[in-house]
């Protein structure tokens, strides 16, 4: 491995700003032809914004990159193509109506010749048919994207990017939505692609597929290069320590107040199959608890179903001591669970109506009299309350709209909102975000002024430290699995990590 | 559970052809002239202006738009034959026709793309417009055509009858250009998912507006074949005949959000409803029924066409851990 | 407003005061009403009848049964939906609560009962086809334009249908007193038609902008999703829109049978596009989310002095024809500029 093949890829020096925020320092690496680079770090490291540089999604502020010692700068997602370099994303992007060999040439159907315009049905199937081969799925090039599985489409992404005869293939958590068969599959492809020469970058959370695929793992942390070297060379526990780095700083406040005795949640035999199976945990009044799970791990969906907003099939949950059977949001909120979605934009707010519209959304009955009519004083004494409360940049929550305000700010709306209803439980997915250093640590203050004053909170986050630096307790859940509980501080970070990407047994079978 | 509701969608995914199928048993029982061979060339002969019409509203609606205007079309185009273009062989005056027909479309599709306005409303706006000056053209009097136009209708070629013949032409060049051409399949590609045929390069616009265009043309097409049968056209020409094209089409799968269906389906949603008031008409139901059944049947269709959705959705819902087997 | 980059706030920030002056008006929410004002200034001088009382009451009387009508449509716009089936609705309820009163052997013709119940009579009408459209929308999953294109077109046959057996003609007539009284009389100067109309917008305008069930409507046309997780029942919201619009159809059908004196099956056939552009025009927009009862009113007046204006230069119908589609079709641009102004800002 060490022999003297040139790298296909290399980069040094890569630097990117974001509004003067420095997201990229100096950030190099290389891949060989025949090769795989894994590239991990926690969520911010850095990762993405390589990636999208590599991709012509983005332009950096200073650095080289070359492809095959020649230099490289894609201007635009399709200059990256034309030079050999694709991007398979976590989202895939099919036509789900069009068939595998329409959806690879979509842009640019082959023609027969003669005067008609027809689509050269004949070419585009051997060609489809002899891609597909390569990737080992075994379908007519004529099926319908919308009834291949997840792990299909994913296969029929790299056949696109190998019908493209792309030479560099970067994958960005190509696991995450896979079940383990298909995941072996996938494994044994990237290999395929590896003898054809092809180099590979590979991203995820889930390091032990990182450790097997990969030749070179290199390592991000808040935009610095952490550590790199042979996958070989290297230990989970290394990797771990390289990706977590720094200690627990000051960020995380003090919180006052000791959590209480009595039981304010629980939830047990939670069941769903393909989503869920026989999750079970309480929490208490004044507690923390946190959950960590990598991204399609079911943190979201478990915090989903407890909030009534997706069903499962058989479970008990149970809020303030009383039963809550197949709960709505309405009934969810009537039993006093508050939830803040992952998805602020997409799920949380209004983005084009006033803050106070949307501080008062969750509590109209709170503000509203006989009839259901609105008390407009009301509603704007509750939302200047908020605003001071969450140290809003604005007063102006009756004119300004939140699609105005920062991330930071918006995220404060979301949970201003709920926190009127002085929630028994809290579910916060991902509170902090996208929102700057300064934006979390109010929300950090926020989160502890909620728990002080006896709310229960369950915290869902990709953020090891902030999970460390919150909870009272760490749940760790793995394929819709709880996979461990760590209780009391000091935390034991690295078995949390190993135990959140599902390792725990195998691990420890190996200690 | 997961088998029985595959099960369930099959039978779903099939409900307008097995619709279809009970109708023919239920007329055929009724009476035995619904079945003749004869009475099945009359419904399609009566089918094919708005089989041709519905083709082109397939366009449109694969693209995810709406266009409520081809009836204004119809009546527009009808009243320039009519009043204009006489003395002439009527091959220059469906030239003309299909002209005219074309640019309307393109207007249509022009002010949709350009300035990104829901195309229910332009179309909306547009029909009025086509509607007023067809009136203010023909003076909202009964408009009668040439015996070169009427005679067309007991003309054959090939010994197939004019319409079938016009019908089964444009079909199958719809049918070519949707499944046979790069073009046809970016419609599908822009219906699908037009963030993803942005992101894809695809010239979504450019392919909008060429299926108004489109259905323009069809609109011109079937006006010129329903003119060949009714013989006259006035002021209540092509009236809410939009609502009988976008039935049909939805009738026969296609989706009102884009992306999903057929010309050959849309077909068969036209020859469905045809069937229906033949029948009707044959076992001699009261007329005043026929609205009626025409409406329960789309809406039964459309119903299904929800809850196959719904089924879809929840068979799709995301796993993140292996199904046990079941 | 951080990700804004420099050019372009110099673009935004660089119209000078005379622009905005420009602007300011089309942005204002009663950009509309100034356009009808400015309308009858501009067509004064060629109908100075425009602006008599007889003229107005007549405008007034017309405006009537479509405003009610256009509220129920706003209320489904706001939450993404359309109500096609109103027409429908207008002339079923007519006919059904004609057969119920005419003094030409009605169900209780000559009973003192008669009046009311018929009143009731419509109004389940189009609650009832109201709630079939809704619940098709919310249980079935399917796209309310065509439930109410399919219930428009099975509610507008059974009309013509029922009245075979009601009459001998095409429409039911022998309307009591009682009833057409509605359309004739007035309280304190103003007719019954315009109190009943004025209620209900206040009303209707109550409910959108200062209860709780407003939000819900708002927020569920906004952002079904984000409504959802707030703990809004989107889909009670979303029946409740249809209701209301099938409820205010039976009250227009109410005026105009009273109107009309008769109930007939085509009574509404041909407002369906004054309907949805009189609420286009005022600004309600087609995609949910954003909509009030003001704008319907404006717009609603708006399409009605357009009307009369035409009359009055003694326009044909295909010129009102030609010309209402072009309003139509210039509002709708106009609010595409206006909203590609807003969010520049």
């Amino acid at each position: 491995m060490a022999d003297g093949t040139m790298p296909l890829l290399e980069v040094e020096g890569l630097r990117k700003s974001f509004f003067g925020v420095t997201v990229l320092h100096d950030v190099g690496f290389s891949v060989k032809p025949g090769e795989a680079l894994g590239l991990v770090g926690e969520n911010g490291s850095g990762k993405s914004t390589s990636m999208n540089i590599l991709g012509g999604v983005h332009q950096p502020d200073a650095g080289e990159m070359r492809l095959d010692g020649k230099p490289y700068a894609p201007a635009d997602p399709k200059a990256a193509i034309a030079a050999g370099v694709a991007f398979i994303h976590q989202e895939l992007n099919l036509f789900q109506n069009l068939s595998i060999a329409e959806n690879l040439f979509v842009d640019a159907f082959p023609r027969r010749g003669g005067l008609l315009p027809l689509i050269d049905r004949k070419a585009i199937s051997a060609r489809t048919e002899a891609v597909l081969k390569e990737v080992d799925l075994h379908m007519k090039p004529s099926t319908e994207v919308a009834r291949l599985s997840q792990g299909e489409r994913q296969l029929v992404e790299i056949a696109k990017a190998l019908s493209r005869n792309a030479r560099l293939i970067i994958f960005d958590e190509p696991t995450t939505s896979l079940t383990r068969p298909e995941v072996e599959r996938l494994f044994a492809i990237i290999e395929r692609l590896k003898q054809r020469g092809i180099a590979i970058i590979y991203i995820s959370h889930a390091l032990e597929d990182v450790m097997a695929t990969c030749e070179t793992i290199t390592v991000l942390r808040d935009g610095h290069l952490a550590g790199a070297g042979a996958a070989k060379d290297l230990s989970l526990q290394q990797i771990i320590a390289m990706m977590v780095g720094r200690s627990i700083d000051t960020i995380y406040p003090q919180r006052s107040g000791t959590t209480g005795t009595e039981v304010a949640f629980s939830v047990s035999g939670l069941t769903q199959p393909g989503v869920a199976e026989n999750i079970g945990f309480d929490i208490k009044a004044g507690e923390i608890v946190g959950l960590a799970g990598l991204m399609g791990s079911g943190r979201s969906e478990l915090a989903r179903m407890i909030f009534g907003l997706d069903s499962f099939r058989s479970g008990r949950i149970e809020i303030g001591g009383k039963p809550l059977s197949e709960p709505t949001p309405v009934k969810a909120m009537e039993a006093g669970i508050a939830f803040l979605t992952e998805d602020r934009r997409g799920e949380g707010l209004l983005m084009d109506f006033t803050i106070a519209e949307n501080t008062v959304l969750a509590s109209l009955r709170d503000v509203a009299g006989a009839f259901g009519i609105l008390d407009g004083g009301k509603i704007a004494k509750v939302s200047l309350e908020m605003a001071s409360a969450m140290r809003l940049s604005t007063d102006k929550v009756g004119e300004v709209k939140v699609k105005h305000l920062s991330g930071g700010n918006q995220q404060k709306v979301v949970i201003g909102k709920w926190l009127r209803r002085q929630p028994k439980l809290f579910i916060l997915d991902e509170p902090t975000r996208g929102i700057d250093v300064g934006a979390k640590q109010e929300v950090y203050r926020i989160i502890n002024g909620l728990v002080e004053r006896g709310s229960a909170v369950l915290l869902i986050s990709s953020e090891i430290e902030e999970l460390i630096g919150l909870s009272d307790r760490i749940l760790t859940i793995s394929r819709g699995e709880i996979t461990g509980s760590f209780d009391r501080r000091p935390f034991d970070r690295e078995a949390i990590m190993t135990a959140a990407a599902g390792l725990t047994a195998r691990l420890e079978a190996a200690l | 559970m997961k088998l029985g509701s595959r099960a369930l969608l099959l039978i779903l995914q099939n409900a307008p052809y097995l619709l279809f199928i009970v109708l023919l048993v239920v007329f055929g029982l009724m009476s035995d002239r619904f079945l003749a061979l004869a009475n099945f060339r009359n419904i399609i002969i009566q089918a094919a202006p708005i089989a041709i019409l519905a083709i082109g509203m397939t366009f449109v609606l694969l693209t995810a738009q709406i266009d409520l205007s081809v009836g204004g079309s119809m009546y527009l185009t009808a009243s320039v034959l009519a009043l204009y273009l006489t003395g002439i062989p009527w091959p220059i005056g469906l030239a003309a026709v299909l002209v005219l027909a074309g640019a309307i479309g393109a207007v249509n599709g022009f002010v949709v793309t350009r300035f990104g306005i829901a195309s229910f409303i332009v179309t909306l706006a547009t029909l009025f417009i086509l509607r007023g000056i067809a009136m203010y053209l023909s003076n909202t009097r009964t408009l009668m055509f040439e015996d070169q136009i009427l005679t067309l209708n007991r003309a054959t070629v090939l010994g197939i009858p004019s319409a079938i013949f016009a019908f089964l032409v444009v079909f199958a060049i719809a049918w070519v250009v949707l499944h046979q051409t790069p073009f046809g399949r970016q419609v599908y590609a822009v219906g699908g998912d037009p963030e993803a045929a942005r992101k894809a390069g695809l010239p979504v616009s450019r392919i909008v507006f060429a299926c108004f265009v489109i259905a323009g043309l069809c609109a011109g097409i079937g006006g010129f074949v329903s003119i060949t049968q009714i013989g006259a056209v006035g002021p209540k020409y092509g009236d809410q005949i939009e609502f009988a094209a976008i039935a049909a089409a939805v009738l026969g799968g296609v989706s009102l959000f884009g992306g999903r269906g057929s010309v050959s389906g849309t077909v068969f949603g036209a020859i469905l409803i045809k069937s229906v008031q033949n029948g009707l008409n044959i076992i001699n139901a009261d007329p005043y029924i026929y609205p009626l059944v025409t409406a329960a049947i789309i809406f039964l269709a459309v119903a299904i066409d929800g809850l196959r959705t719904r089924i879809i959705e929840r068979l799709e819902r995301r796993t993140i851990r292996p199904l046990a087997a079941e | 407003m951080t990700a804004v980059p420099p050019a372009q706030l110099a673009r935004t920030a660089g119209p000078s005061a005379g622009m905005t002056r420009f602007i300011r008006p089309i942005l204002s929410e009663y950009f509309v009403l100034v356009l009808c004002v400015l309308y009858v200034a501009a067509i004064y001088p060629f109908v100075p009848e425009i602006v008599t009382w007889g003229v107005w009451s007549n405008i007034l009387s017309d405006m009537m049964p479509l405003l009610v009508v256009a509220i129920g449509q706003t209320f489904v716009l706001i939450v993404a939906g359309i109500d096609l089936s109103v027409t429908a609705i207008i002339s079923m309820a007519a006919v059904v609560g004609a057969s119920v009163m005419t003094g030409n052997g009605g169900y209780l013709g000559g009973s003192a009962l008669a009046v009311p119940v018929a009143v009731l009579a419509m109004l389940i009408v189009g609650l009832g086809i109201g709630a079939i459209n809704g619940l098709s929308v919310v249980k079935l999953n399917m796209p309310p334009f065509i439930v109410t294109l399919a219930t428009r077109m099975f509610v507008a046959g059974a009309a013509i249908w029922y009245v075979t057996f009601h009459s001998t003609s095409s429409s039911i007539a022998g309307l009591p007193d009682a009833f057409t009284g509605f359309a004739t009389g007035s309280l304190a100067g103003l007719p019954y038609t315009v109190i009943v109309a004025g209620l209900i917008a206040v009303a209707a305008h109550m409910l959108l902008s200062r209860t709780r069930y407003g939000r819900w409507i708002y927020a569920v046309g906004a952002n079904p999703k984000a409504a959802r997780v707030s703990g809004i029942p989107v889909e009670r919201t979303i029946l409740m829109t249809f209701l209301i619009s099938g409820a205010c159809a039976s009250v227009a059908a109410m005026m105009y049978a009273s109107r009309m004196q008769t109930g007939s099956p085509i009574a509404g056939e041909n407002i369906l596009l004054d309907v949805i552009g009189a609420v286009v025009i005022g600004g309600t927009s087609l995609f949910g989310g954003k909509g009030k009862i003001v704008w319907t009113v404006f717009g609603v007046l708006f399409l009605l002095i357009l009307d009369t204006s035409m009359k009055l230069l003694g326009a044909s119908l295909f010129a009102i024809y030609i010309i209402k589609g072009s309003v139509i079709l210039l509002a709708a641009m106009m609010d595409t500029l206006r909203n590609r102004i807003l969010t520049e800002r």
